[in-house]
């Protein structure tokens, strides 16, 4: 692996690049996939590629390739295109502090070195704690395991390796003939922590509480948004607020409002690239940057917005180790690592005389991405009456805006939840407009 | 191979190149060299699958698929899967490209992308982009049963969006065009007439007033319609998804389950951007019609599904070398006869819907919801005050029984559909569209 990055660095400056940077990742991936409560077949996947970045004349060309006798091919396709893109007067210099933190928890060698048998085995408990209800199918589900590798050198002098892993579980349940209900679970962790059969039950139980919904009027109210509701409502619309990227280019909201109290003043939230266990957790960012901990709301107030290397050089100050790639093939750009949401936790359904409980939203990609403004579909939604979950609701429309949310949050549950990137409790928000 | 009862390799093959300019400076240009190979293995009930990168070894990379297959099999038994036979695929009527992208430089594509982004810069605008991409694609098919065949194919598309700031209100307008088409998608689309309307769209929204929600008529504009057509409608109509119980479509063949005015379709072998000359089982694309004249008329099928149900295999896709699921192509509601005239006189009071946020389903409980570009009330037969943040949400066989009048100025939009993590070039398209009774969402 370092032979095959050096050898694409040294091709990338000799085809005139005064800067070059690679990026290269392996990963292997084995999935069982689950339909109509059959386990329905497995996957290997091994996968490899390599992005390279050039500098010339401080502008930046990309390619990327995963076949490695055209490996120096790209390398010069980069500097190409680099050549092409007129000076960037921004552009300062790739990463150069090679100083590491200590990461924990973020490689399990059981998930490496587990074998087909076991894979098979946990997606059986998963099926199994989904049928342990009556009248439920597991419409589909998967299970996946992943260990991966990511090496990043650069010619100032970067090379960082990163080796992870991951296990995963999904299942998506109905349940009833005449008004069928649904409902999925989900869970992923860096460890082999995750308990299959009770993933599988919670989705069951989710549907079979959720049958012979009501109907309601369109009023306003407090609801308590589940872990998975908030982190598909508030993470991608927060985030591509505080992107500096979206900042510089005036794509955000929250341009020239640091310091201001933007969100209840018992609301916080951090980024943290270093989380024990997260499954955004690495040593550096994806272009080789030390992982650390930003602060983005403290007590309430803006404090920060998010940095990769490039868009902190704009700026003059560093970078908050940001930098993040959907895969090799593309360029870094700014991102969330651990997206941490912070809230004085309390019994928060038993505290609420009066409410809607809302589990899962569809539609939260279709929201507004810079004014805040969303309207979705609430799954899985229930009414609360005198602190507890009453009737479930047959069909609910969710419309409201993402900043006045952080303002409204009044509570959060004790059930603190990885989803995805995002570690949340669940939250409550007051004065919110749904329509039945 | 030992004991297997199908398998398949695809090996494919693919260029890529990229360019995105923003606010008229180039952000990115980059090109992606990528090969690789999906193998599939079938024993008795159950699939193995692998994939591996770059030039790796077939023989390996098939003898792990079948190892998958067969321990699966033994520990896992389950009813055999059979398979629709198919023949070899002819290749006819490929769609031809006017100019090769790779005969333009980049430096010229470059030119032509700032031009489009200066076109959507006018007064009020804060931000602009502009995206381009290339790819040209080689796919190699060979199965057990000794079909052997392969394509090649050269898709290119752009996007433009400029997002216009007043008072704190942000909104953005977007146009692209995506399809089986060379250099010449640009002049053909009017490309930097679009990106101006990107930008008068943006900016007529920031005045545009926040909708009421509430039940009404409305009309529905093509792409609303076609995304409709495609999210609501083609996604219960894949096989896949009524096997396991995940569409309200399961049990409907040959009901009448929509208007008599409703024929929707799915045809690969328009050369819109969902074109395939033959699937990703090697069966050779075709035509399906999903509903006729109100009657659901057919499923998208696998070779597996097919099997299963009946009707035709050829919708079966992947992304580079996935696993291949059941998928759309080129979907559309066929023509009618109506005039927008008719429908406005029809409505009276109510909404039009115009273009498409995304949006979403839920094809086992056929309920839906999309989010609309924009939207005009009609008032007393006219097209009154522009509105925002509108969303249009029910139950898809509601709508589909609900629609009053189809028009006849069918067309189609491109883009990219997800389905299973995996995304394939589509199109969906429609003529304009009246419903009766809708619910439609505001803030």
């Amino acid at each position: 692996m370092y032979d095959t990055a050096r050898k694409a660095l040294s091709a990338a400056l000799k085809a005139g690049a005064d800067e070059a940077e690679v990026y290269l990742v392996k990963s292997e991936v084995t999935s069982i996939d689950i339909r109509k409560g059959l386990i329905e077949g497995s996957k290997e996947n091994i996968n490899q590629g390599m992005g390279i970045r050039a500098v010339v004349n401080g502008a930046v060309g990309f390619a990327s390739t995963n076949i490695d006798t055209k490996m120096e091919e790209a390398a010069r396709t980069a500097v190409s295109s680099a050549r092409i893109r007129g000076r960037d007067p921004a552009w300062r210099s790739f990463p150069t502090d090679g100083k590491y933190p200590e990461i924990k928890d973020t490689f399990d060698p059981r998930i490496k070195d587990m074998e087909l048998d076991e894979c098979i085995e946990l997606s059986t408990n998963m099926l199994e704690g989904a049928s342990s209800l009556p009248d439920v199918l597991v419409t589909a589900g998967s299970f996946s395991r992943v260990a991966s590798r990511r090496l990043i050198l650069n010619s100032n002098g970067i090379e960082v390796e990163d080796r992870g892993t991951a296990i995963s579980g999904f299942v998506d349940v109905i349940t009833g003939q005449e008004e069928p209900t649904t409902a999925y679970e989900y869970d992923m962790s860096r460890k082999m922590d995750i308990d299959f059969f009770n993933l599988g039950k919670a989705a069951s139980e989710l549907a079979s509480m959720s049958r012979q919904g009501i109907s309601i009027e369109p009023h306003r109210t407090e609801i308590i948004l589940h872990p998975f509701a908030v982190a598909d409502l508030l993470t991608g619309i927060f985030s591509s607020a505080i992107d500096a990227d979206n900042v510089q280019k005036g794509r955000s909201s929250l341009i020239g409002r640091k310091g201001e109290m933007i969100a209840s003043e018992k609301l916080s939230i951090i980024d943290d690239g270093l989380l024990e266990g997260g499954l955004e957790t690495a040593m550096a960012d994806d272009e080789g940057v030390p992982s650390q901990t930003t602060p983005i709301i403290e007590k309430g107030v803006f404090k920060s917005y998010l940095y990769d290397n490039y868009t902190a050089g704009k700026e003059g100050i560093s970078s908050t180790g940001n930098a993040s790639r959907h895969s090799y093939s593309s360029p870094p750009s700014v991102g969330i690592r651990n997206f941490i949401i912070g809230y004085e936790k309390s019994n928060v359904i038993e505290d609420t005389d009066k409410g809607i409980y809302i589990n899962t939203v569809i539609g939260a990609h279709t929201a507004n991405y810079i004014s805040g403004d969303f309207s979705v579909e609430a799954r899985n939604a229930f009414t609360i009456e005198k602190g507890e979950l009453a009737r479930p609701i047959k069909s609910l429309m969710l419309a409201g805006n993402v900043f006045d949310i952080l303002r409204n949050i009044n509570g959060a549950g004790r059930d603190l939840r990885q989803v995805g990137g995002t570690v949340t409790p669940s939250l409550r928000i007051a004065d919110m407009s749904v329509v039945g | 191979m030992k004991n297997v009862d199908f398998y398949d390799v695809r090996v494919v093959d693919a260029t890529t190149t990229s360019i995105i300019i923003d606010n008229g400076n180039v952000e990115e240009i980059s090109v992606n060299y990528t090969r690789g190979g999906g193998i599939r293995a079938l024993c008795g009930g159950s699939w193995g699958f692998t994939s591996a990168d770059g030039y790796f070894n077939e023989k390996k990379a098939l003898n792990a698929a079948s190892e998958l297959a067969v321990s699966m099999n033994s520990r896992n038994p389950k009813e055999k899967v059979e398979l629709t036979p198919v023949g070899k695929p002819t290749l006819k009527d490929l769609p031809r490209i006017k100019i090769d992208p790779r005969d333009i430089s980049i430096e010229e594509k470059v030119e032509l992308l700032k031009e489009m982004s200066k076109r959507a810069k006018l007064e009020g605008i804060s931000s602009t982009s502009a995206v381009y991409s290339e790819s040209e694609v080689k796919v190699c098919y060979n199965n057990i049963d000794g079909l052997d065949c392969e394509y090649e194919l050269i898709r290119s598309g752009f996007a433009v969006s400029a997002v216009a700031s007043e008072n704190g209100i942000y909104q953005a307008g977007r146009e692209s065009k995506f399809g089986v088409k060379g250099y010449e998608i640009f002049d053909e689309n009017n490309a930097l007439e679009l990106a101006t309307s990107a930008a008068s769209e943006a900016l007529q929204l920031i005045h545009a007033k926040p909708a009421k929600g509430g039940n009404m008529p409305v009309i529905l504009d093509q792409e609303l319609a076609g995304v409709f057509v495609h999210e609501a409608v083609g996604h219960a109509s894949e096989a896949d998804l009524v096997l396991e119980g995940s569409s309200i479509l399961d049990n409907m063949i040959g009901k009448q389950i929509a208007s008599p005015l409703i024929t929707i379709v799915d045809d690969p072998t328009l050369h819109e951007y969902g074109y395939f000359p033959f699937d990703d089982e090697g069966a050779q694309s075709q035509r399906t019609t999903i509903i006729k004249d109100g009657v659901l008329n057919s499923y998208l099928h696998s070779r597996e599904t097919s099997a299963r149900l009946g009707g035709d295999p050829g919708h079966s896709r992947c992304q580079g070398y996935s696993m291949p699921i059941v998928r759309m192509s080129n979907t559309y509601l066929d023509n009618g006869n109506s005039t927008f005239e008719e429908m406005l006189e029809e409505i009276c009071d109510g909404m039009y819907l115009i273009g498409s946020r995304g949006g979403q389903v839920n094809t086992g409980e056929g309920i839906f919801q999309f989010n609309a570009e924009k939207a005009y009330l009609i008032e007393r037969g006219e097209i009154t005050t522009l509105m925002r943040d509108v969303s249009l949400s029910g139950k898809t066989l509601e709508i589909l029984n609900n629609v009053t009048h189809v028009g006849n100025d069918l067309k189609m939009n491109s883009g990219r559909c997800g389905k299973g993590g995996q995304l394939v070039p589509v199109s969906d398209g429609s003529p304009h569209i009246c419903i009766s009774k809708a619910v439609v969402g505001g803030t």
